[in-house]
């Protein structure tokens, strides 16, 4: 393809999580003509496989001070700008009679030497402050955590970037990059369904691919090495808690527990996992097992809790650059000039961190970018709210009252963009997920305005079919709906199969109980009575 | 409380063996924790998915599956006398033993059926329709029913049709609530007035179209709504399942309940066996939730309580076990080999079940209780969906079992 004005960028961004979407956002505003491009969807990675855990940084307090605090300052950043994606929890770090109580001074001092407002506790005051909590706590430390949805916080850095002029590809993988002798000039694109290819140049091209960073600089013929950390989670079936619960110890399995919207979390677990296996997202029954026993001493009430799904993420670990073993792991933000680390003009990588501090990274990645084009603009990000999170000056309606249950559920999902939802008439009201109260209103947005080729998409930014039944009434009112927009209703059906199937991955680690029984009541209705598995299942997310 | 049979579990099985047992005089009680696999049905039954001879196919099934065990013949006899049983009840069915037919679902696929409830349109071929245009009736704001589904189906096999969307008064008061646009909720006031006036609507539309098509939200109680609303259209109106609850389904358990009761049975609903006493091999008596310390005794117990999903069988973290009275089952012991990592993969877990000796009597660590027997999906060694033989298995078994009893 020729190069032209219109396929022709400043920046290119490579990779639709929060990162690479904060990053096309930063790029955006400053001014400089972007390009997102993404393998799959947004937040397919580890952005949408993590805890959705708001950070105090007190979790990082002891062990590596730089990262605490640079989460309590992101923290109270997001708290601004991302207001409709963050839930102000509060969180607790809790000792149990098993663990050290001495740990908790240093704890406490350590916290307060990275700026975050850690206060003790009577474990009795604790208890009033969250009844889950293991009654036999013997140590308890306040600490500003919170909740922060990935979903949400990604989908309005991209409608962001969009706003401000950047362009948007997804489902197109980078199959490789054009190079003129020591200067990378575009990227080669393929898209995964239809195998269809195409070109972009850009001045600078913004590697933001987590963990197949690796593989992404491999393409440009630069070796970055990365330990790949899959950490496995468990979603309960309803709000257990309303404070996020961590463990006051040294970092281990299964040690925080984060409600999250309609949900709680429990995680991690933390394993290294050979390269080739990133795509895999396998959670075994052992670590079911080790999340369940753990969690529970956190917050008893678990061990009898219903289950909703396992799933899990891969950590974009990097090794310092003088140490191939991977001892000296960073978690820690990475960001690489390849002009000056392997003499490869136009080519950035900013990797490791973590979800809370996306916008510094992005930050960070920016201003390398605008050094090299040669631009002076400065990052607006930690002041500007993202669209959805505007502070307004005239309240939308005087009383809560005058909406709907559905409407207050779309609010809380979209901030202050679900003004652009129908609403008010019997069509666009109707619930399409009664789980998670989506309405016809509210696909019809998602479908329109968030970049939605299929129901997983469909579920990323609505919540649709995330609840109690995971998708098995709604997915099929979806697909209706999903089909009549696109019109084409044998790719609706196929994603329709590939729909459950995916939901059926995040069941079947822990396929007992009530999650068994329901199992065989979709089976029974999407391929007993409506024959779905006559249709072929392509893997895609 | 004593009875000459207990049945345990209302579904299709349960009240089979029910109008058997009450025919042929006997005194019988069902007690039914609620709502069945009939409430979600398709309004099909099938006996197993093949294109040859079903009876062919059933022969060549591996000799632990439950018609293997109730046998070749008995699976033909009791087969061939379903759909007057039915009848009886107000069923009314189509279809044979010796061919299957095609039904077609609600995301507009061609699956094979034995017996189809009246509602429905029964397609002697997957692949070839006797008509060429046909219409594609919706209401407004129902969200269950997929036109554009359905219009791929007919448009892969060279059928023109036509849609039209009817915009009712009536449904405005049901669509005051998000979520009451549902099946069964239209099913309650779609009766007189208001079918003659969709009927005007109908005719007023379907233009030459030789044949409507509708979601099945007609007659709950009785299958009456369904011939009225015919009556009053000149074309042939036909039917397409619709997301549970189904409405046909729902009328089929009432109608087969009315039926076991007019016939003398007494049916417990809402319900739960939890356990019960067994002395020297033989069920004395079941506790259940409501009755608490009022045991129910009986000469002959049936179990037909389902597989998971009507908790006839639960799975724990640990393992698979039947939660009435521990028998006897089979089931895989370590969690993982319990599914398929693919959805659409065989799912070993959907062939667990009560194992049984040669006349579907339960075992209990290792002995069989004389006067328990088995039915329908609690049944080890069947896989309903992948098969398609749910609704056979639970009806042939259903009735193996009450002969058994008869003619102790």
């Amino acid at each position: 393809m020729l190069q032209t004005k219109m396929n022709h960028y400043d920046v290119i961004v490579i990779g639709g999580g929060a990162t690479g979407a904060g990053t096309a956002r930063d790029c955006a505003m400053r001014g400089l003509k972007t390009l997102l491009v993404e393998r799959k969807d947004f937040t397919a990675g580890a952005t949408g496989r993590n805890h959705g855990l708001l950070h105090s940084g007190a979790r990082y307090a002891v062990t590596d001070q730089e990262s605490a605090s640079e989460c309590i300052s992101e923290n109270m950043i997001l708290r601004r700008i991302a207001r409709h994606c963050v839930e102000e929890t509060g969180g607790l770090f809790i000792t149990l009679p098993e663990d050290d109580l001495s740990y908790q001074a240093k704890f406490v001092e350590s916290c307060q030497a990275a700026g975050i407002n850690a206060e003790v506790l009577d474990p009795k005051e604790a208890i009033r402050m969250e009844p889950s909590v293991n009654p036999d706590i013997i140590g308890a430390v306040r600490v500003p955590d919170g909740a922060v949805d990935p979903f949400r916080l990604t989908t309005a850095n991209v409608v962001d970037a969009r706003l401000h002029g950047a362009d948007i590809i997804t489902y197109n993988e980078v199959v490789g990059f054009v190079k003129n002798q020591n200067r990378l000039e575009g990227v080669n694109l393929r898209h995964i369904r239809t195998g269809a290819e195409s070109t972009y140049y850009a001045d600078v091209i913004i590697n933001a691919c987590g963990i197949w960073g690796a593989h992404v600089a491999e393409l440009a013929g630069v070796k970055i090495n990365m330990f790949p950390a899959k950490g496995a989670l468990l979603i309960f079936g309803h709000r257990v808690n309303s404070v996020v619960i961590n463990r006051c110890r040294k970092p281990a399995d299964a040690d925080i527990l984060v409600p999250g919207d309609t949900i709680s979390l429990i995680g991690t677990t933390s394993s290294r996992i050979p390269y080739d296996e990133i795509d895999k997202n396998e959670v075994t029954p052992e670590e079911v097992d080790v999340l369940l026993r753990e969690g529970s001493r956190l917050a008893p009430v678990l061990a009898n809790t219903r289950i909703l799904r396992a799933y899990s993420g891969v950590r974009p670990l990097v090794a310092a650059d003088n140490d191939p073993s991977g001892r000296s792991i960073s978690r820690g933000i990475v960001c690489l000039d390849h002009a000056e680390r392997d003499g490869l003009e136009g080519f950035i990588t900013i990797t490791g961190g973590k979800l809370m501090t996306y916008r510094l990274m992005a930050e960070w990645a920016t201003d390398l970018a605008c050094k090299k084009l040669g631009r002076t603009a400065h990052c607006l990000t930690a002041k500007t709210p993202l669209p959805g999170s505007e502070q307004t000056e005239s309240p939308k309606r005087k009383h809560i009252i005058e909406l709907s249950t559905e409407q207050k559920a779309a609010e809380g999902r979209h901030g202050t963009m679900s003004r652009y939802i129908s609403s008010h008439n019997a069509n666009d009201d109707a619930l399409v997920c009664e789980c998670e109260q989506v309405s016809v209103g509210e696909i019809n947005y998602a479908i329109e305005n968030l970049h939605v080729h299929n129901l997983i998409n469909l579920r990323r930014r609505t919540r649709m079919g995330m609840g109690t039944c995971q998708g098995e009434l709604c997915a099929c009112r979806a697909a209706g709906l999903l089909g009549k927009a696109n019109g084409c209703a044998e790719r609706t059906l196929s994603d329709l199969s590939s729909f459950l199937n995916e939901r059926w991955k995040g069941m079947y680690p822990i396929a007992w109980g009530e999650t068994l029984a329901e199992i065989q009541f979709t089976s029974w209705l999407y391929n007993g009575v409506c024959g779905i598995n006559q249709m072929v299942t392509p893997n895609k997310d | 409380m004593k009875y000459e049979t207990i049945i345990i579990g209302g579904g299709l099985s349960g009240l089979l063996s029910g109008i058997a047992l009450a025919r042929a005089g006997r005194k019988v009680a069902i007690i039914s924790a609620g709502q069945s696999a009939l409430h979600f049905s398709s309004g099909s039954f099938e006996l197993i998915d093949s294109e040859d001879n079903p009876l062919a196919a059933i022969a060549q099934m591996p000799s632990t599956h439950p018609y293997q065990t109730i046998g070749l013949d008995a699976v033909k006899r009791y087969a061939e006398a379903v759909p007057a049983l039915f009848a009886e009840a107000g069923v009314e069915v189509s279809g044979s033993v010796e061919k299957n037919h095609y039904r077609i679902t609600p995301i507009g696929m061609a699956k094979s059926a034995w017996l189809t409830l009246g509602d429905y349109a029964t397609l002697d071929n997957a692949t070839t329709l006797p008509w060429r245009k046909v219409a594609i009736v919706n209401f407004d704001g129902y969200l269950d029913f997929y036109p554009k589904f359905l219009d791929n189906f007919f448009a892969k096999r060279g059928v023109d049709t036509v849609h039209h969307t009817l915009t009712l008064a009536e449904f405005e008061h049901l669509r005051e609530s998000a979520t009451e646009m549902r099946a069964t909720n239209i099913a309650r006031i779609m009766t007189g007035d208001l079918l003659s006036k969709i009927a005007t609507e109908l005719r007023g539309r379907i233009g030459d179209a030789e044949v409507v098509f509708m979601p099945a939200v007609f007659g709950m109680f009785d299958a009456e709504a369904v011939s009225a609303l015919r009556s009053q259209v000149r074309v042939p109106l036909y039917f397409i399942p619709t997301m549970p609850a189904s409405v046909p389904g729902v009328r089929t358990q009432i109608q087969l309940k009315n039926y076991f009761q007019k016939l003398g049975g007494v049916y417990l609903l809402g319900d739960n066996v939890c356990g019960g006493e067994i002395r020297d091999n033989k069920l004395i008596s079941v506790r259940t939730a409501n009755h608490g310390d009022m045991e129910f005794h009986a000469d002959n117990f049936i179990l037909a309580s389902g597989s998971f999903f009507s908790h006839g069988l639960i799975a724990s973290q640990e393992h698979i076990y039947e939660p009435i009275f521990g028998l006897d089952i089979v089931a895989d012991q370590a969690r993982s080999e319990w599914y398929n990592q693919d959805l659409y993969a065989h799912q070993p877990y959907m062939g667990y079940g009560v194992v049984t000796d040669e006349r579907l009597r339960c075992r209990l660590a290792g002995k069989t209780v004389e006067n328990l027997y088995a039915a329908g999906s609690v049944l080890a060694n069947q896989n309903p969906i992948a098969e398609g033989t749910g609704g056979g298995v639970a009806i042939t078994t259903a009735l193996f079992v009450a002969d058994q009893i008869i003619n102790a």
